[in-house]
């Protein structure tokens, strides 16, 4: 079976070269991952897709998930693979625990006595010896070469590799929690390094808001300083200096308004910590690779939330080592990770590993230990917020932030989280001057990445605790001060930045003001008290907006439509189990009537578009961009990963787009073709049928009273007129999406795409027929006039929210410390909910989650911490059905302005407001206010 | 030195599986994943904590109970039967899924899965409530806090457990005699 199987031929796509090595990915969804699988992931969307309520009955993966299939990579064994050899060989990897001295081998005597030595073992010896370099992004060296000393804690050595199951697993569990495993050498001290970075936002509006603003990071610039002894080192102040000196000339006159504020104002100030964290996402990272010695083709079968990543620098690395690898296969799994599987590491060690398994298929997975140790974190953060406020009106005047990031040992997104953490601070209000300082840093600590929340969770839980204590401080109703200081639409965020549309967080507020749980708080709180003796009950609410997307967003998608009324869908995003795959799906329904038939996910293979990219979208320059955008088929980015909730909005937008496109120049022609047919005109000609009276019902097509025509005819007849039945399009989004001109049926149209190609149906004249040349048959289309969102756009920092308070009701046992989460009530705002259920269902994780944060979980950042290999969830609480009230919690999602709203990104703002809300509650209900997290039970009776 | 094995012999989802020499010290979970091919009971903590690897063991009196495969060694279930998540729905003779349990269709209706990896131990555990609900029916006051108790123990990262425990109440309420009359 193997010798006459060729995937590269029979399964699979190439996707490109890379490097000189050919790309092929087999996604799920598509025939060759169905191959590789006893069953196809997705159900037919026949049976979920309700065309009568024109809603999904159920997730189109449930049926496989409910059933225990194989859908995650960790479900995958060598003999699952078709075209792999059967024998699995099994991977672990040694890593150090102390920082403090240098690494001088290690020792395996342990296993030698057993017989359990490893048939391989690879070392900083071989990945030097064979060209192995790690992508740049992640900073240092694989595997730790002897005599250095470890930058981090869990920094790995060596990748023990069996060729059998047992004794692998054997041999793991003898060396485990073993301290004299590794060896160490002469003391050297803990490493010091200077920052990650450090960014600063400083911003004064005009007296009128709504004005252009005095100076902000969007008008002028965002500081970026040098460092001196590992501290960042200032421009000087001048009022007509350059932008970074007049930038601090402004700093200055904030400083001494917080020093010494006008008369009638009033200055807080408060220290907040936000701790160390564990996504606790429960596939932990693994991945089965294979490395076919005699082809020089490497497989790889992993989780990823970045498969393009993994697609373009994982041929690089093996082009630039010694291994004369040609090919290079991804297969990206169904996975779990809230941003644990961004951008991380761990899948080039299960590729190293079977370079070196002598031509086994290897599979690397760690246990929770492991994981614990090795995968990325929330960053703890330290914050110092500091609001001047008018006493009298209760308006706030001035937001000072200063924030240290703790990005560990391990460079990875420690920047991006410090400084998207510093301008989402602000939360739902409007600060006439604000100074914003985020630095991220490197410690020992093992490395903190992408996590839920994105560093917003850290700053804006700390505003809304520091907000609760202000409106007492004031004596003004808390909700009362929020809607005060709103921040409301057309008014500029702390970049100078105005936010996308209508700001419905005031919506929010009211909504939660007229609640029961806040209006009846006092009462509650005696009857609680007085029916349970030793507690003390409390309510405390949180509102914030959070962004959602990167600032750079490119993503391509494919919408078909068979001539059977089929639609086929592929998109560039992974399934992370937040339902990705029916919500693409569903999103076809608005332009053509139903969901789609096939999806595929994590789709990288977008040869047809012949799109190029380079440069980095986040920091080049305007002259760059313009010189670059000349080429017609450029784009700043080709592909986002899966994560800062950008799903939702920019992952379904080009499907949307490509919808539209097939509706308005396949379907809706077709249609009005039938419509008036026949003799003066036929049924349209009495009435006046527009394009914009188009509405699907019950799966059917009608416009102004025209009789309700189906999708399968419709789909046929636009196939036999050669109308539009295809279309592939790129999509890129810089806080606003690139637009340019395309030429579709000798019409000009302007559409917010940067690339985009066409099918037409089988009636199509010759001329469009020889048009459709690209691989997969399409008509590539030249853009013209194409417009990218201006380079100083990324000064803005965000300007997509999305806005969410969480209400809780909270009892605090005076004799053990615990807080009880008695009652909850969410309402968020997301646009239109794509599917509902789906929504509700993040919500009510995301809070659970926030739950978490606010009172359970936490770790020491060093020698204690998880880097040390012990930590396991015996000692790390994640919150479980009887701590998040599963029976009395409530949530409301407003109700869109329109039903054209945007689908917004909603999954992280969701875990945000309820952490606030917890501390503002147990400040109720005891009357401490905690600025670090979480609230343990000790920290808890020892105020008491 | 070669590492110690004994035969072992059980029944899984009805189907018979060995005698087959596995090592002595060779966890259950390891078993089902490495010898079984039976990758839909999942494999979270390793600690007994997460109950992503609760299996049901069927005893000879009818009656069933949950238990973790991550900490029992693969020998305790010598001359045992199981059921896995692989186990519950209707198969055609190739493997293909005829019919779903009734609480797997209650979940799949309910949404209450995101990532689906603790979706087996929910399986699990709510059918084996279900069992015992069959011998020793609740009042209808108590079934929230009988689920809750069944199900506390299972951990899920993604879903805040709302969608399960009201699929599992949707389930027993709508299964005659799971439920007495207070
Ligand atoms: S894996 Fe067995 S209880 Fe967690
Ligand atoms: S659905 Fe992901 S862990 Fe439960």
């Amino acid at each position: 079976m193997l010798a006459d199987f060729d995937p590269s031929r029979r399964q699979f796509l190439k996707t490109s070269m890379v490097a000189g090595v050919g790309v092929y990915v087999a996604n799920l969804g598509s025939p060759a991952f169905a191959a590789l699988f006893e069953e196809g992931i997705l159900a037919p969307t026949d049976a979920a897709w309700d065309a009568e309520a024109a809603r999904m009955r159920f997730r189109l993966d449930g049926v496989s998930k409910v059933t225990g299939a194989k859908v995650f990579a960790r479900d995958i064994r060598a003999r699952d693979m078709p075209h792999w050899p059967d024998r699995q060989s099994h991977a672990f990897i040694l890593r150090t625990t102390r920082c403090d001295r240098t690494y001088e081998g290690f020792d395996l005597a342990r296993l030698e006595a057993e017989d359990l030595l490893p048939d391989r073992v690879v070392t900083a010896q071989d990945l030097e010896r064979d060209g192995i370099v790690v992508p740049e992004f992640y900073g240092p060296d694989l595997l730790l070469a002897t005599g250095q000393t470890p930058s981090y804690l869990g920094y790995p050595v060596a990748i023990l590799i069996y060729h059998d199951f047992a004794r692998y697993s054997i041999a793991k569990n003898r060396l485990k929690f073993k301290q004299d495993v590794i060896r160490y050498g002469q003391e050297t001290g803990y490493p010091q390094r200077d920052p990650y970075g450090t960014f600063r936002y400083i911003r004064v509006g005009n007296d009128d808001a709504y004005q252009p603003d005095v100076y902000s990071a969007l008008q002028e610039t965002v500081l970026t300083p040098d460092y001196r002894k590992r501290h960042p080192i200032w421009p000087e102040a001048l009022r007509s200096g350059s932008d970074a000196e007049t930038a601090m000339y402004h700093a200055g006159r904030i400083e001494e308004q917080l020093a010494s504020p006008p008369e009638g104002w009033v200055v807080f100030e408060r220290e907040y910590y936000s701790q160390y964290t564990d996504h606790f996402a429960m596939e932990a990272d693994n991945s089965n690779c294979w490395y076919d010695r005699s082809s020089g083709a490497m497989h790889v079968v992993c989780g990823t939330q970045s498969p393009a990543e993994l697609a373009s620098w994982m041929p690089e690395l093996l082009a630039k080592s010694r291994f004369a690898s040609k090919r290079f296969f991804l297969h990206p799994a169904y996975t779990v990770g809230y941003g644990s599987k961004d951008a991380s590491v761990f899948p080039y060690y299960g590729l190293v590993a079977a370079l070196y398994a002598d031509g086994h298929p290897v599979r690397l997975a760690n246990d929770r230990y492991e994981q614990f140790q090795a995968t990325m974190k929330r960053h703890p953060f330290s914050m110092r917020h500091r609001i001047a406020v008018e006493r009298d009106s209760g308006k706030f005047q001035i937001f000072k932030l200063v924030l240290d990031a703790n990005g560990g040992g391990r460079a990875n997104y420690s920047n991006s989280v410090a400084f998207v953490g510093a301008t989402a601070a602000q939360g739902i209000y409007y600060f006439p001057s604000s100074d914003l300082t985020a630095q991220a840093n490197y410690s020992r600590m093992p490395e903190a990445g992408s996590y839920r929340g994105y560093g917003t969770l850290q700053t804006m839980s700390a505003t809304e605790m520091m907000i609760d204590e202000l409106a007492a401080e004031l004596g003004i109703d808390p909700i009362e001060l929020r809607l005060r200081n709103l921040l409301k639409a057309g008014m500029k965020n702390t970049q100078g930045a105005i936010p996308a549309g209508a700001s419905r967080a005031g919506e929010v507020l009211h909504r939660a003001r007229r609640h029961p749980l806040w209006t009846e708080r006092e009462q509650r709180k005696q009857a609680y008290e007085a029916a349970h003796p030793g507690k003390r009950y409390g309510v405390g609410f949180g509102c914030v907006q959070k962004d959602f997307g990167h600032g750079a967003e490119g993503v391509f998608s494919e919408v078909e439509l068979t001539p059977e009324g089929r639609i086929r869908l592929r998109n560039i995003g992974a399934e992370m189990g937040t339902g990705y795959a029916t919500g693409q799906a569903a999103v076809c329904a608005a332009w053509l009537g139903r969901a789609a038939d096939e999806i595929g996910t994590a789709e990288t293979e977008w040869s047809d578009m012949q799109m190029e990219s380079s440069g980095n979208p986040y920091i080049m320059a305007q002259d760059e961009q313009d010189r670059l955008a000349r080429n017609p088929r450029w784009t700043p980015l080709l592909m986002q990963a899966s994560s800062a909730s950008n799903s939702a909005y920019y992952f379904s937008f080009p499907t949307i787009e490509a919808a539209r496109i097939i509706f308005r120049h396949g379907l809706w022609p077709a249609a009005l073709e039938y419509w008036s047919r026949g003799i003066g005109g036929g049924q349209a000609a009495p009435y006046v049928v527009r394009e914009q009276e188009a509405r699907w019902v019950d799966g059917k097509l009608t416009a102004s009273g025209m009789e309700p025509l189906s999708l399968e005819f419709l789909a046929r007849r636009a196939h036999e007129m050669g109308g539009v039945t295809a279309a592939m399009a790129h999509a890129f989004n810089r806080w606003a999406w690139a637009t340019a001109e395309y030429e579709i049926d000798g019409q000009r149209e302007n559409l917010p795409l940067d690339g985009l190609a066409l099918k037409y149906g089988a009636g199509a004249d010759s001329q469009k027929r020889r048009s459709m040349t690209s691989p997969r048959g399409y008509h590539l289309l030249d853009r013209a006039n194409v417009h990218y969102p201006p380079t100083q756009r990324n000064n803005a920092g965000v300007t997509y929210y999305s806005a969410c308070g969480t209400l809780v009701a909270l009892a605090v046992d005076t004799g053990s410390g615990e807080v009880e989460v008695l009652d909850h009530h969410t309402i968020l705002e997301c646009g239109n909910p794509i599917v509902p259920e789906l929504v509700s269902g993040q919500l009510q994780g995301g809070v659970a989650m926030g739950i978490g944060h606010a009172l359970f979980e936490d770790m020491p950042l060093y020698e204690d911490g998880p880097g040390n290999g012990t930590w396991n969830i015996n000692r790390y609480r994640i919150p479980r059905a009887k701590d998040v009230a599963v029976w009395r919690q409530t949530s409301e999602i407003l109700p869109p302005l329109s039903d054209s709203d945007p689908h917004k990104g909603m999954a992280e703002v969701v875990m945000i407001p309820v952490i606030p809300a917890i501390a503002n509650g147990v400040a109720h209900a005891i009357g401490h206010r905690f600025t670090r997290l979480p609230i343990t039970p000790d920290k808890i009776l020892e105020v008491l | 030195m070669s590492i110690a094995t004994r035969p072992l012999a059980l029944t899984i989802n009805g189907q018979q599986h060995g005698p087959i020499e596995v090592p002595v010290e060779l966890m259950m979970l390891d078993y089902l994943h490495e010898y079984a091919n039976l990758t839909g009971t999942r494999f979270g903590c390793g600690q007994g904590m997460c109950r992503a690897c609760t299996v049901i063991v069927d005893q000879d009196d009818g009656s069933s109970h949950e238990m973790r495969t991550c900490i029992t060694g693969a020998h305790y279930f010598n001359g045992r039967r199981i059921r896995t998540v692989e186990g519950h729905a209707q198969r055609d003779e190739d493997g293909e899924v005829l019919a779903l349990a009734p609480i797997q269709q209650s979940f799949l209706e309910h949404y209450s899965f995101q990532c689906s990896y603790c979706a087996p131990g929910f399986v699990n555990a709510a059918t084996v409530l279900i069992e015992r609900l069959q011998r020793e029916p609740v009042a209808r006051d108590q079934l929230e806090d009988t689920i809750s108790d069944a199900l506390n123990d299972h951990i899920c990262r993604c879903t805040g457990y709302v969608r399960y425990l009201a699929a599992v109440r949707d389930t027993i309420l709508s299964t005659p005699g799971l439920v007495k009359e207070a």
